[in-house]
């Protein structure tokens, strides 16, 4: 598993959804410059905390059991990605489609799916041997 | 020509639904849906069981259009996925088309970006849209731009003019961007995907029980024993709250509406113990070798007096439920008792259909969900705030004004009739003066995507009361 190559696609891969879904509705003023800049330090923290809380568990778990990663993918990523959208739905319902949180749960929903392929089209261990 | 029908589709979709409420749009939106489908999935619409859910969905649609009501908007998602989900995987569980179709409809396109990449031949078609090696060609050279050409503005005067001419603001990002989910979307709907081995496990699993190896006729005896002396005791003990209960009944007073709200509540309290316990303890005996065994005449016999009696107890929190209705009125809450009464009495119908033609657990979630399916379908086809308020109005003993009024603007025109033929109080009146106000001012400034049939078809007298 390549975590710190995946954490930084990952991440930039949020920092973008997330400020293009502002930005298309807020409008782009180059005062946000700086802003974008430096939010990437929490959304970094952010996609960290998802990726190492909910992803690699399930990877980590599986490698004992000498499943591929393609098959991991196929057999766990669907309800992954059902919980984790029903989620994010309720967050943005909840927050009255506030634009900042809806961009914070798109971006998440989005970046954690695209991880997930990302591990997928790894070669596992045992793929390589 | 895919591609293109999904881009045609994506800009329908933002045409139809950007920052617009639901009305007309969402069974235009269904039209699209089936024929988008059908275009990319032919060989299963030849299949009369998707036929069946086609017209499921499109009769959800049109309900959604003429009742507008958050009960048929949801029937119309339910039916929905149901579609998706079972073009993913014909002759599976209704509850299997559900989350196949949920997980096509949000994730079907990374599910995709996997799948494909099984045989050569679709790794080089992916090769050939590779849509996020496209996002990056756009996506990265557009960043840096703007970022450079910020740095510049400040360095250069003559440049920063230059870049103050530029106005983009004839562009609307967020129906781009809006664009962008319909085309997502759309995408993951032209090619349902299914989740293994949660879909072909459920193929393979038969609704019927079968006689295992470890059959012991000692052991059944004792499990026979258990089961006839547990459901006897349980079957005395129902009789014995029944005919308390109708004694009870019989002596209450109607025009009480806290005695009458606490017995109905504490009714349907015991009734959801009373089934739920009923149901396990039926499953528990009746779910192997117990079904096969020659002398279970006796508890299958307890087995289903004791589902008749639950149906007794089930008639008379119908009753309870429908006097309190006569007297105080029809409310949602009152409503739901009676449709979950109706769901439990089909919870027990299936539970006896299980012990008599020895089916499996699975056969009952199959059937109940089914059930419940068909039940969602039929009362999202009812306009339950207009219904509520005429029952009110004409039929209840007594009514709660403010709840009507509390209602959706469906039942507008009703209470501004009632309240220029009835005397009310000068508090009562101005609600519901505001209420039509509202609901005409909000007709007024709806675009054609929002409207419903009753919006289309008002009269004049109507817009004038």
């Amino acid at each position: 598993m390549n975590l710190p190559l995946n954490l930084a696609k990952s991440s930039l891969l949020a920092l973008v959804i997330f400020w293009t879904i502002i930005c298309a509705k807020e409008g782009l003023d180059h005062d946000l410059f700086l802003v974008m800049l430096l939010s990437f330090i929490p959304i970094f923290l952010v996609v960290t905390i998802v990726i190492i809380g909910t992803i690699c568990p399930i990877y980590w778990i599986a490698k004992k059991e000498h499943i591929n990663n393609t098959q991991l993918f196929k057999t766990y990523f669907p309800y992954y990605a059902i919980l984790a959208f029903l989620i994010c739905a309720f967050g943005i319902i909840v927050s009255d489609f506030d634009i900042y949180l809806t961009a914070f749960f798109v971006s998440a929903f989005i970046t954690s799916s695209q991880s997930w392929v990302w591990f997928a089209n790894e070669k596992s261990d045992h793929e390589t041997a | 020509m895919k591609h293109i029908l999904i881009i045609i589709a994506s800009v329908l979709f933002s045409i139809l639904f950007y920052e617009k409420s639901i009305g007309l749009n969402l069974l235009l939106f269904s039209m699209m849906t089936i024929i988008l489908l059908a275009f990319n999935n032919s060989e299963q619409f030849k299949s009369k069981r998707i036929i069946l859910y086609c017209i499921t969905y499109l009769t959800t649609a049109v309900f959604v259009f003429i009742q507008d009501s958050s009960l048929s908007i949801i029937a119309n998602v339910v039916a929905f996925f149901t579609l998706v989900g079972a073009i993913s995987s014909d002759k599976t569980s209704i509850y299997i088309n559900w989350i196949n179709g949920l997980f096509s409809s949000i994730a079907g396109f990374f599910f995709r970006k996997i799948e494909g990449n099984k045989n050569k031949k679709e790794q080089l078609l992916n090769k050939d849209t590779d849509f996020l090696h496209l996002v990056k060609l756009i996506g990265i050279p557009l960043v840096f731009i703007t970022v450079f050409v910020l740095l510049y503005k400040n360095g250069n005067p003559m440049f920063n003019d230059l870049v103050n001419k530029i106005n983009f603001n004839f562009i609307n990002f967020q129906w781009l961007l809006f664009t962008v989910l319909g085309y997502y979307l759309f995408s993951n709907l032209s090619q349902p995907v299914r989740i293994e081995p949660a879909t072909s496990k459920d193929r393979s699993i038969k609704n019927d029980l079968y006689k295992t190896e470890s059959f012991s006729e000692e052991k059944l005896k004792k499990e026979k024993q258990l089961g006839t002396t547990l459901l006897g005791l349980l079957n005395l003990l129902i009789i014995l709250f029944i005919v308390t209960d109708i004694i009870s009944l019989t002596t209450i007073d109607n025009s009480a509406a806290p005695a009458m709200s606490a017995q109905v509540h504490n009714g349907i309290n015991t009734l959801i113990a009373s089934i739920i316990i009923a149901i396990v303890i039926i499953l528990y005996f009746f779910k192997g070798n117990l079904n096969f065994y020659a002398e279970n005449k006796a508890l299958k016999n307890l087995t289903y007096l004791w589902i008749l009696l639950n149906m007794v107890l089930i008639t008379l929190i119908v009753i309870k439920n429908q006097n309190y209705i006569t007297s105080f009125g029809l409310t949602y809450k009152r409503i739901g008792v009676h449709v979950y009464i109706f769901l439990t009495l089909i919870g027990l119908v299936t539970t006896f259909l299980k012990v008599m033609k020895i089916k499996n657990m699975v056969f009952l979630f199959r059937i109940n969900t089914s059930i419940a399916f068909v039940t969602l379908i039929a009362f999202s086809t009812i306009n339950w705030d207009y219904y509520i308020t005429t029952y009110n109005l004409n039929n209840a003993n007594s009514y709660d004004l403010n709840y009507l009024i509390g209602l959706s603007e469906s039942n507008a025109i009703q209470l501004k009739r009632h309240s220029l033929n009835t005397t009310l109080d000068s508090k009562s009146y101005s609600r519901i003066d505001n209420k039509y106000a509202n609901y005409i001012k909000h007709i007024e400034h709806k675009t054609w995507q929002e409207k419903s049939f009753r919006d289309f078809n008002i009269t004049e007298e109507e817009k004038s009361l």
